[in-house]
């Protein structure tokens, strides 16, 4: 395996089918006689290779088609054209070979048996991937320390928190040392500091131990954290394939003022700017504009020589903002 | 193999966790001998030959058919569940054939089953009803080949209607009424000396009757040479069959998977 490209996927398609349900007892009856389908294009002729090492953050929408590539790059889809080869395997024709060599955690399907503890499965999983004695150890040894395991790794999985029972699934898909990991929402319905004790882990290991990994997520935060490769998926199709920082550029000079006047009527007309009114409230406005055009000084001087200001912020549009924009289709980048 | 055994003992650890289930479990199987032997005595009062078969034959018949279905344990529902509920996702991230993971896990409760609640049962059976003592040690050993032989045609047919939920997504019905069938054609419910000579020449041809019925007949040493080759050929035979049919299925179905969920 050349250290060039550890993912590689080309014109990837999967459709599923989905049955329509007519509805109301007429509509019952019917779905059982005459069930009536639709086709839907989960992912549509997506294209991208990822080298050894690297980190890429996933994202789209509801329904874009990630967790679909995600399944289709692990093995368990097969899909209906295209190609995947990773780390030399094709992988749901090798399934069995093949996922030895690669780890996924599922934000929302554990591999922990309920009824035992993280430490009764981990051991069932030394078995079933023959892992040596040796590595076992070291790895539960330091996958214990940094994801902070010690206070539960013996309890049932029932009674585990969900950032607690996150954290032993995500040791669990690691233990046998995998080059490639796939996180599908590992952050999914996690507080702040479980949040940042999984992202930490991950940027650790990526670092440390040369592992490939694709993340996908709907909380910014993770990708900005820890990714620095950003692939953008919307309705089954690739929108952006790039830098996370390529993203940021085209909005770190824009500015976004949100002010509440005293008096009405408001009137604004500055230019090289964007008014629009704020949550219905008629003595908000928010002002949007690029300091490349127009300097915030400027704008600022021009809003208070017409009226009276009770309160004012200054904001950088975050990248949640970006995205918003990216998914509603008002801004296309790449 | 090693790990394959695993899955087996975990299953065989993890249902030693519910004493209670074992204890109804014991309670249920004696049930059903009794309810048998009561019948087949009542039918028998007092005679000992009907068709040449003695009752002595009749209730061991009945208690070995009684062993191997706990023996022969099979989680009719787990491909259904796993697909529906999208759990297959992580059985599928695993490095090991699916199938023979099933496979060894119902084999493991099976053992347990056997362990600890046929086993009982057949020792408080054997305190009042007259049974059958095995026709010899050869005879023994081929039967227990025959009847791991019968446990992989039987699980191979639970598997191929399990294999459906691929398509249905529900097989209960299914399931259940394959397994009505094959108690009556494997002659679980009735034994098959009592079936009508057409039924019974039909039904030699099917796998059913290698199930529970060659066991049987193995035990009370009623078959020469020739039937006993021709017996294990046929199970073979439908192993093989039922193999290829259970391939296709899983083959096709994974094909069309969709991961529920997420």
């Amino acid at each position: 395996m050349s250290s060039e490209n550890m993912i590689e996927v080309s014109g990837l398609c999967k459709t599923f089918k989905i049955q329509k349900r007519a509805q109301g007892f007429i509509g019952a009856l019917k779905n059982v006689f005459y069930p009536e389908h639709e086709l839907k294009k989960a992912v549509n002729d997506v294209s991208f290779s990822i080298k050894e090492g690297e980190m890429v953050g996933f994202i789209g929408p509801n329904g874009a088609g990630k967790s679909t590539t995600v399944k289709m790059l692990s093995g368990i889809l097969c899909p209906d054209s295209g190609q995947i080869t990773v780390a030399g395997y094709t992988p749901h024709k090798q399934r069995k070979e093949y996922v030895a060599n690669i780890g996924v955690v599922f934000g929302q399907k554990s591999q922990l048996s309920w009824d035992l503890s993280p430490l009764d499965s981990y051991e069932v999983i030394k078995h079933i991937y023959r892992i040596p004695d040796k590595l076992y150890k070291e790895n539960l040894e330091r996958y214990t320390e940094l994801l902070g395991l010690g206070g539960f790794i013996s309890q049932p999985v029932r009674q585990l928190s969900l950032g607690q029972r996150m954290r032993a699934d995500i040791a669990a898909a690691l233990l046998h040392s995998p080059k490639i990991v796939f996180f599908d929402e590992p952050t999914i319905g996690i507080d702040v500091v479980g949040k940042d004790k999984i992202r930490s882990f991950i940027k650790t290991l990526n670092k440390t131990d040369n592992i490939t990994m694709i993340f996908t997520t709907h909380d910014m935060q993770d990708i900005e954290q820890t990714c620095e490769r950003l692939i953008i998926i919307d309705d089954g199709k690739k929108l952006y394939d790039g830098s996370l920082d390529n993203v940021r550029k085209g909005y770190v000079s824009t500015r976004i003022i949100e002010a509440e006047f005293e008096r009405l009527p408001v009137l604004l007309n500055i230019p090289k700017t964007e008014v629009a009114e704020a949550g219905g409230d008629p003595h908000k406005r928010i002002v949007t504009f690029n300091t490349d055009e127009i300097a915030t000084g400027e704008v600022m001087a021009a809003l208070m020589d017409t009226h009276n200001i009770k309160d004012i912020s200054i904001k950088e549009p975050g990248i949640d903002a970006v995205i918003r924009d990216i998914y509603l289709g008002k801004i296309v980048i790449g | 193999m090693s790990r394959y055994i695993q899955f087996a003992v975990i299953r065989f650890k993890s249902k030693t966790a519910y004493r209670f289930d074992y204890f109804l479990g014991i309670l249920n199987t004696l049930l059903s001998f009794v309810v048998y032997y009561s019948i087949y005595k009542a039918l028998y009062s007092g005679q000992s030959y009907i068709d040449g078969v003695s009752f002595s034959m009749v209730t061991t018949s009945f208690l070995i058919s009684l062993g191997l279905g706990s023996a022969f344990h099979k989680n009719e529902m787990f491909l259904q569940d796993k697909i529906k509920q999208g759990t297959i996702a992580n059985e599928l991230l695993k490095p090991v054939n699916f199938k023979l993971r099933m496979l060894f896990e119902d084999a493991g409760e099976g053992a347990f089953n056997v362990v600890f609640n046929f086993l009982p049962t057949a020792v408080i059976a054997a305190l009042f009803a007259h049974l059958s003592t095995p026709s010899g040690a050869l005879d023994l050993i081929l039967c227990i080949a025959s009847v791991m032989l019968g446990y992989i045609v039987l699980w191979q047919i639970s598997f191929i209607v399990q294999s459906l939920s691929f398509w249905l997504f529900s097989v209960w019905g299914l399931v259940t009424i394959k397994n009505v069938l094959i108690n009556i054609f494997a002659g679980a419910y009735i034994p098959m000396w009592f079936m009508p000579e057409r039924i019974r020449s039909i039904l030699h041809f099917t796998p059913f009757d290698s199930i529970y019925f060659m066991p049987v007949q193995l035990y009370l040493g009623q078959l020469n040479e020739m039937q006993v080759a021709l017996g294990f050929a046929k199970q073979l035979v439908w192993i093989a069959v039922l193999y290829v049919i259970g391939e296709v299925c899983w083959r096709c179905g994974i094909k069309r998977l969709v991961v529920q969920g997420g």
